[in-house]
């Protein structure tokens, strides 16, 4: 019975921890196609003046600027109902990948 | 007849106006002198954001320069929301904002 009671408390607390979803930068090439489209297959040629380069720039500030689009915090045409389709493991994945990337962005003082 | 080509010649300086918004001519060696307000958390590698959430910073060396005044733009009006960018973003005429990308989407210094 004990047994139990603590198998199902880990449990718990496993899923708690799990909450919070591990970034799969593999996964996050799968879902790219569609950025890719607009951000250049390296994620650091944009096809379009006002569109950013993405290869190398920070996971979590990509994560944010995703969040706030899908929230509508971020307001823009393109990338708010981009956003709306992904969820929160999309998330992680996809700025876990374009943060893998090297291009041509760095830090500037 | 020639009221229906005066329209149509019209109707091309109205078209040709809007595709190309006058768009300030940046100098990146003005820009360099207009960082003080940016450099202090985008010039130091790994900077993060306290408020309202904690994320690294955008990396903005190498930056395409016309998603750079796009987001300054976005910050003025509120399209983006970050109380901080919003304040200094508010403070930049047009060429400021086009004198900053100039400098910054130089990454090659």
């Amino acid at each position: 019975m004990n047994k139990l009671l603590i198998a199902i408390i880990a449990g718990a607390g496993f899923a708690t921890a799990g909450d919070a979803v591990a970034a799969d930068a593999a996964a996050g090439k799968e879902k790219s196609q569609l950025c890719a489209a607009c951000h250049g297959p390296d994620g650091n040629s944009p096809m379009m003046p006002e569109y950013p380069k993405l290869a190398g720039q920070p996971a979590d500030y990509l994560e944010k600027a995703l969040r706030d689009y899908k929230k509508g915090a971020r307001k823009n045409p393109m990338m708010m109902p981009t956003a709306q389709g992904l969820s929160k493991q999309d998330i992680k994945d996809l700025a876990a990948y374009y943060a893998s990337l090297k291009g041509d962005l760095k830090v500037k003082y | 007849m020639k009221f229906r080509s005066l329209a149509i010649a019209g109707l091309f300086a109205v078209s040709a106006s809007v595709a190309v918004p006058l768009l300030a001519e940046g100098d990146p060696a003005a820009g360099k002198n207009k960082t003080a307000m940016c450099a202090g958390c985008h010039g130091i590698p790994g900077f993060r954001t306290a408020y309202p959430e904690i994320y690294q910073v955008p990396k903005l060396g190498g930056q395409n320069p016309g998603y750079i005044v796009a987001a300054l733009k976005a910050y003025k009006t509120g399209a983006r929301n970050h109380a901080t960018m919003k304040a200094i973003a508010s403070s930049l005429t047009e060429q400021d904002m086009a004198d900053l990308a100039a400098y910054y989407a130089d990454a090659s210094k």
